[in-house]
């Protein structure tokens, strides 16, 4: 029996959106240092469980996102235990602590911004993160490898594009996509939890925040199939359009290079092709856009 | 040379120019001076050049007016009438066509400038090439829009796209009777246009024949009267002016199928027979041989229509790439489909034609959304930014008091609450009975069959009563009754108690179904014992 589980391991990549303008930080409704005790909290669980899991932390806000977890600068056994507490987890904190503090440092430089945070970059690098694993893993070796992203943001579609790129190539390479909703509940993100057969869980109170992530992030996708989990929530399938980045019901899809408009309109932005309407604005060559039910 | 058919809109003699005295003439788009004794104007502005006119003070003897050029040149007109006031009139005039004029031209300036302004923002590596020339003065920007410049909006506009060839096309035609037996077909240029492009044999005929030998129209009623058009071809009669076209099409679709390579598909293989019709002892080949002609041409004909289809626009790209005169760049893939890779390891080459996409960032970012719908922004950034110092310094000099704890132990059962079945976030799981199933313990699943099976002779029983038309089947029914609900009482009330003890999150849920053909049985009893209180002429005995 151990033969065969010691070769199989978990990767969690722990995507944490840092952005001050988040609601529920603005609100004064959780600390960000408090949210950021509780995951060192949750990813050490998770280092617990298992003696070969793995973890990585990625940081993002509206500009930026950086590699926070494992940094190549700082090795683990470097220090030493102060208060008995298992090396490997002080190494954890520590790291994460400073990392995050110089990442926010960072954006101290710049203005804050009022958008979306960089989900999209933060995936792509998690998933660059993830196939350098699966490459330099022995033969024989299984790695689950999956993403979990914490965020408190607002529902908008600034990213949907270069997201909605990242979540099917996650999909592609068999990682899964969690996701923990401080507020909201996200469209972008509930598509992403599910083309991945992910989680999406909005939490109906932030005080048990860590019993959630214990609860219901902290099984890996294997084993999760066996217990009783939140059933998956009903997907808004919708898509933003080019155009205003809002929600339509029925949209028009360029027929060439398949750009999503909320209006009708003879001339593809994108691509600049030229549609011969028959009658005037009256869609012929244009595709409706099909609801996909959930 | 000067003059040119513009309409003069005023003229105004008198005036001194250069030291000479003549007439000056408000144009259309010029302003001209021509001096006395002579037919052609001396000077001559546009008024494109004229950034704006100055008018001498009241107070001064002369009165003059003074036009201000781009380039920050100017030019003087003296007004000189015999009376002073005569010279105001006329200069009054003129300056007045003059600030009607002028704004018209300055704005085509601002147009332009306004064109060039978005073409560099528009487009990163003109904006790249304007910067490295331009403001270094290498270049003077007259000569970068007019020799650099077009490259690379041509290359822009070169990506003119053009739609494909609809697949369905033909079927736009529509063909209408009007009752007689003449039928109706609408044809529009996009749809001769898409025939053109799927049939070249087509279009050669139609550059022979139109318009020496047949009209427009009557190539038109040739072309859908020929048997090359309709559903059965028969190229035999040679009259038909298309049956060449026919033949030249069944040798495309020969050369298409040499092409196409045997490891995807077998094209030979494709029968529209069943191999184990007769369980492959008989042949059905030649039973049904005729039929097969005629499916197999229609097959044919509709393959050759989708390859047809599909080359009009393959074709179309390429014409595009010799037309401009750049060397043919094939995008080749490697197919990476698995049937390949199981093959023999032989890549194969695939063409594709890609999309010219004139805004590869809006195609993957989206148009940019300049404006942000939340209210009182600035008032979230100010927060933000007085926050931020005070986070950084929590994180990471945080420390945890002895007892702090990140979980109270009444939120965490709230959650656990939630997050059990029938909770706040389960909702949907219930309806799923496997689930309800896993959670029955096995000791309470055993009673709860023995529960039914009881309840459900007895319940048996009961309902054979009915219609209770002679004493002995009443009597069995009171008795059956009165079992049932002995039964309810001591047996099933204390299972309900018990699961609401051990395990409480199945509620009442396990033994609704029970209670309720209970309630259905004592319904009907009630019913019939009322209707016996007042019987309706039944003696009972």
């Amino acid at each position: 029996m151990n033969e065969d589980t010691d070769s199989e391991s978990s990767l969690l990549v722990v995507i944490f959106d840092t952005s001050l303008t988040q609601d529920v930080i603005i609100n004064e409704e959780i600390k960000l240092s408090e949210c950021l005790e509780i995951i060192i909290t949750f990813v050490n669980s998770h280092l617990m469980l298992k003696s070969n899991n793995k973890i990585a932390m990625i940081t993002c806000d509206s500009k930026n996102c950086q590699f926070i977890y494992p940094d190549s600068t700082n090795e683990p056994g470097q220090l030493r235990q102060t208060d008995g507490q298992y090396e490997l987890f002080t190494h954890v904190e520590k790291t994460i602590r400073k990392n995050v503090q110089q990442f926010l440092v960072k954006t101290l430089e710049g203005e804050i911004g009022h958008h979306d945070s960089l989900f999209g970059a933060a995936c792509s690098i998690a998933l660059c993160y993830i196939n350098r694993l699966e490459n330099e893993k022995s033969l024989g070796d299984k790695m689950n490898s999956r993403i979990l992203i914490i965020t408190g943001c607002g529902n908008s579609g600034d990213q949907y594009i270069p997201c909605m790129n990242t979540f099917f190539t996650a999909q592609k390479q068999n990682v899964t996509i969690d996701v923990c909703s401080l507020q909201n509940e996200i469209t972008l993100l509930q598509q992403a939890c599910d083309i991945t057969n992910g989680v999406f869980l909005k939490l109906p109170q932030l005080s048990s925040l860590l019993q959630y992530l214990l609860w219901v992030f902290l099984p890996d996708p294997t084993v999760r199939k066996k217990l009783v989990v939140p059933p998956p929530v009903s997907v808004d399938y919708r898509p933003f359009c080019f155009c205003h980045h809002e929600l339509i019901d029925i949209g028009f899809v360029c027929s060439v290079c398949l750009a999503i408009y909320c209006k009708l309109s003879p001339i593809c932005t994108t691509c600049e092709v030229v549609f011969k309407l028959k009658a005037p604005m009256k869609p012929i060559k244009v595709k409706k856009k099909k609801m996909i039910k959930s | 040379m000067t003059t040119s058919s513009e309409d003069v809109l005023l003229q105004v003699s008198n005036v001194r120019h250069k030291k000479g005295d003549g007439t000056l003439y408000v144009m259309s788009e010029r302003i001209g001076f021509m001096t006395n004794n002579s037919d052609t104007m001396s000077s001559c502005y546009a008024y494109t050049d004229v950034k704006m006119q100055k008018i001498s003070s009241e107070q001064k003897q002369k009165v003059q007016l003074q036009l201000v050029f781009h380039s920050g040149e100017s030019v003087i007109f003296q007004f000189v009438c015999p009376s002073r006031s005569d010279s105001v009139t006329n200069r009054d005039a003129v300056k007045g066509y003059l600030t009607k004029l002028l704004p018209k031209f300055q704005k085509k300036v601002n147009k332009e400038l306004e064109e060039k302004n978005r073409m560099l923002s528009s487009n990163a590596a003109l904006f790249q090439l304007y910067r490295d020339l331009v403001i270094t003065k290498i270049v003077d920007a007259e000569e970068f829009w007019s020799q650099h410049a077009p490259a690379y909006i041509n290359k822009n506009g070169a990506s003119q796209q053009q739609i494909g060839v609809p697949g369905n096309f033909l079927v736009n035609v529509k063909p209408q009777t009007d009752g007689c037996n003449a039928i109706k077909y609408n044809l529009t240029a996009d749809t001769i246009e898409c025939i053109f492009r799927t049939y070249p044999a087509v279009r050669q005929k139609h550059l022979e024949y139109v318009p020496h030998k047949l009209s427009e129209s009557e190539f038109w009623v040739k072309f859908f009267q020929s048997h090359y058009f309709h559903k059965d071809r028969m190229h035999t009669g040679t009259k038909d002016l298309f049956s060449e076209c026919a033949k030249h099409d069944d040798q495309e679709l020969k050369k298409e199928l040499s092409t196409v390579e045997q490891c995807e598909v077998n094209l030979n293989a494709f029968d529209n027979t069943v191999e184990n019709e007769g369980y492959g002892l008989d042949s059905t080949e030649a039973s049904t041989g005729s039929n097969n002609i005629v499916s197999e041409n229609l097959i044919k004909r509709f393959n050759h229509h989708s390859i047809m289809v599909l080359k009009a626009t393959r074709n179309n790209t390429e014409q595009l790439e010799t037309e401009s005169g750049s060397a043919r760049k094939k995008i080749r893939l490697l197919n990476e489909d698995e049937s390949c890779e199981l093959g023999d390891g032989e890549t194969k080459k695939i063409e594709k034609t890609n999309i010219n996409l004139s805004k590869v960032e809006q195609m993957i970012n989206g148009v940019k959304n300049p404006k942000t719908k939340v209210r009182n922004l600035h008032a979230i950034l100010h927060k933000a930014n007085s926050m931020r110092d005070k986070v950084c310094y929590d994180i990471l000099h945080y420390r945890k008091p002895p007892g702090t704890t990140y979980l109270t132990p009444s939120a965490a059962v709230s959650a656990l609450g939630e997050l059990t079945p029938g909770g706040l976030l389960m909702n949907g799981l219930l309806e799923d009975s496997q689930s309800l199933a896993q959670l029955v313990p096995s000791d309470i699943e055993k009673e709860f069959r023995s529960l039914y099976l009881t309840i459900c002779e007895l319940l048996r029983h009961f309902w054979a009563c009915f219609p209770p038309t002679t004493p002995t089947l009443e009597e069995k029914l009171v008795r059956m009754y009165d079992a049932l609900r002995k039964f309810h009482q001591t047996k099933l009330n204390t299972f309900e108690n018990r699961i609401m003890v051990e395990c409480s999150t199945l509620n009442q849920q396990l033994t609704a179904h029970l209670n309720l053909i209970l309630n259905t049985a004592y319904e009907k009893y009630n019913n019939w014992q009322s209707k016996r209180k007042f019987p309706a002429g039944v003696p009972i005995n």
